[in-house]
């Protein structure tokens, strides 16, 4: 039994010896099943690929970095595969999470055994408002969302409608959970900031199954623009009822979602979506100059998975991710405090990620220097529109009749 | 005035759709007396079998009748006969309550696991063309649902009003030990009224495919108003749900405009505790269809 019991444990003190000189584990928390998984998988992805990058131009400290999963179901089990990643694996860092609910679930663990943690791809304010001292976040939010709504309806839409923005009656309506009603009050906000004039703010249950009602109050209003953040199924009910009601607003204005995703153009026929603005992290049919390494990032891309990235939330975890990686590698070495003071010392200029935005920590640990762009769905296919250095198409108004 | 008029054909639609989704429910309540959490998960399967009828093979989506309503027959028999039917006999009957949860939730991830978390959309083939009737426009599309909701009503009547089984179902939702003793056989009974109630939200899936997205919680956008107007109606009562499902429609297009959207719910829920309060068998229940909940 003793001797049984030492060789154990010195075999364990090799193998942990062992692997500490080789690898160092990070963690990668997502919901890889249930409901999220085909976007928590796709913003995985982005890890792996700049964790490949970063292996293979000689890793950190030159250390292999061992990504290790951990599912993140649902808020539950992102607390159980967090405690677990810290306390059973032994990873340096958490990154994560796509879901905003997940990762404040899960970084009240990380943070109490003070492990950092890197948040690369969800958007609530609550992720960073709270703050905590091991969580940091690459990502634009809910309020970089609603102010570029904002920005870009007054300084590009309402120009190009030949209107004064402060004439443009706007209506905001957003699905009434945590995400629609964050980014709803930014553009709230900031609309008032700007001396524009909401007539409707509206929230709704995202299952409805009917927005007739809703349609009308905005017709009734007369509301030129529409701003909602929605998921995909009440992204497609508004659109298709609006066009039955025949509601025709000068802009439509979406908030991400439901509006990014190809399967809701398909549903609602290109006639319809054609014109629709949207605005989100940054997504692939974008100026290649305002986003250095975009191109490189979808090779390999296409060379490791053998598609088309599904989706922007890849290429946003993958430019977070690269980042604070390097930064690790720049820094003094792999204890949680010089892991932390290395990413306060990051300093990465605008306009020269893949994702076209910088990175600098507030003192919320957001990064100030995140952004998101504006797109409109031109024949079919979601295209970059604002700002101007990262278009790829002049935006198109609706033909005055 | 032409607002005011587009609202109430609005509210009048929506009740149709919550009229058809309804009848199947309140049927399997009424005989069976389990209250079936799977119907929205019913309605689900049946959504996706018209969506690949339809891509897949290019048919009209009514088209796909033929098929999704004998499929969720044998799926609603089988339910009763392999789910409910062994827990018939348990002391308590809460045991059946989780078992139809139970079902729901397995039927939702395997929804997940067959065609992901993406919507399917079913072409519509002009169902979802507007149509002027004076100063309102409504869908084609919804004006057959509202009609189809009428008729099925109209045909369950008359087949428990005037057939043998219609008699032999009435019976044995009566007084299932009296039917028993009369030679009817009661599980048999069962198992062909699930399968029409789930044959019912069959034809419901069929009708609303080509106007709404498709995806695997579809069913639960749907349940809790399905709950609501089979409670509103009169459990079991038939006309109930189908008027149930006509006075939550208005109000939910009522209260979206004139109240607020987002306090729609609210004005539904608190309508509907009003009327509970005041006549908690609802509006079409006699007390006596009560009895066996307690």
């Amino acid at each position: 039994m003793h001797i049984r019991h030492l060789l154990l444990s010195a075999a364990l003190g090799v193998a942990m010896a062992g692997s500490a000189l080789a690898d160092v584990k990070i963690g990668a928390l997502y919901p890889f099943s249930g409901p999220l998984a085909l976007l928590g998988d796709e913003s995985a992805r982005g890890l792996e690929i700049a964790v490949d990058q970063i292996n293979a131009s000689g890793g950190v400290h030159g250390e292999k970095v061992v990504l290790e999963r951990g599912d993140a179901v649902d808020n539950n089990q992102a607390i159980g595969e967090a405690r677990r990643l810290v306390s059973l694996v032994g990873v340096k860092a958490v990154f994560g999470t796509y879901s905003s609910a997940r990762v404040i679930a899960a970084s009240q663990v990380t943070d109490l055994a003070g492990i950092p943690y890197f948040e690369l791809g969800a958007v609530a304010d609550e992720v960073t408002s709270r703050n905590l001292k091991y969580l940091f976040r690459t990502n634009p939010t809910a309020l970089h969302m609603g102010r570029a709504a904002i920005d870009m309806l007054a300084e590009k839409i309402a120009p190009g409608l030949g209107k004064d923005p402060k004439d443009l009656k706007i209506g905001i309506i957003y699905e009434d959970s945590s995400y629609g009603t964050s980014v709803a009050g930014h553009e709230a906000a900031y609309a008032n900031e700007r001396g524009l004039t909401i007539v409707a703010k509206s929230g709704y249950p995202a299952n409805t199954v009917d927005m007739s009602s809703l349609v009308l109050e905005l017709q009734d209003k007369g509301a030129d623009v529409v701003l909602q953040t929605s998921y995909q199924n009440d992204s497609v009910l508004f659109l298709q009822q609006a066009h039955e009601a025949g509601y025709k607003p000068l802009a439509i204005i979406g908030g991400g979602g439901g509006y990014s995703m190809q399967p809701t153009a398909d549903a609602v026929g290109k006639d319809i979506i054609d014109g629709v603005y949207d605005v989100d992290f940054t997504q692939y049919a974008v100026n290649t100059e305002a986003t250095p390494g975009l191109a490189e990032f979808v090779a390999a891309y296409r060379a490791k998975y053998g598609a088309e990235p599904r989706s922007g939330h890849s290429l946003a975890n993958y430019m977070g991710a690269l980042a604070i990686l390097q930064a690790i590698d720049a820094g003094e070495g792999f204890e949680p405090d010089q892991i932390v003071a290395a990413a306060k010392a990051i300093d990465i200029p605008d306009g020269t990620t893949a994702t076209g935005f910088g990175v600098k920590f507030d003192e919320t640990h957001q990064n100030e220097r995140a952004w998101m762009m504006g797109m409109q769905w031109q024949d079919g296919k979601l295209v970059t529109v604002y700002p101007d250095k990262a278009a790829v198409a002049p935006m198109r108004f609706p033909v005055a009749n | 005035m032409t607002t005011f008029l587009q609202i109430l054909v609005n509210g009048l639609m929506l009740g149709g759709l919550f009229a058809i989704v309804s009848i199947g429910l309140t049927l399997i309540f009424g005989i069976v007396k389990v209250v079936n959490f799977a119907h929205g998960e019913f309605l689900m399967a049946g959504m996706f079998i018209t969506w690949l009828i339809t891509t897949r093979l290019g048919l009209h989506p009514y088209a796909a009748v033929i098929i999704v309503v004998p499929a969720l027959f044998v799926m609603g028999a089988l339910t009763q006969r392999l789910l409910i039917q062994p827990l018939m006999s348990a002391r308590d009957d809460h045991v059946q309550i989780f078992a139809t949860v139970g079902l729901s939730t397995a039927l939702i991830n395997l929804a997940l696991l067959i065609f992901g978390a993406d919507i399917a959309n079913t072409p519509a083939h002009g169902l979802r063309a507007p149509i002027s009737l004076g100063p309102v426009r409504v869908l084609t599309g919804q004006l057959y649902i509202f009609g189809a909701a009428i008729a099925l009503v109209v045909a369950l009547h008359l087949m428990m009003k005037h057939s043998q089984i219609g008699r032999a179902i009435r019976a044995v939702a009566q007084n299932r030990s009296a039917a028993e003793l009369m030679g009817i056989n009661v599980n048999r009974i069962y198992i062909l009224s699930f399968g029409i109630g789930a044959a019912c939200v069959g034809l419901a899936a069929v009708l609303i495919a080509p106007l709404y997205p498709t995806s695997s919680n579809i069913g639960t956008y749907f349940v809790l108003t399905a709950f609501v107007v089979v409670v509103l109606g009169g459990l079991g009562s038939i006309p109930g749900a189908f008027f149930g499902a006509l006075l939550i429609g208005m109000l939910d297009a009522l209260s979206g405009f004139y109240i607020g959207s987002d306090l729609r719910e609210a004005v539904v829920f608190g309508v509907f505790l009003v009327i509970l309060i005041l006549k908690p068998s609802g509006l079409f229940g006699n007390r006596r269809a009560l009895s066996h909940l307690s």
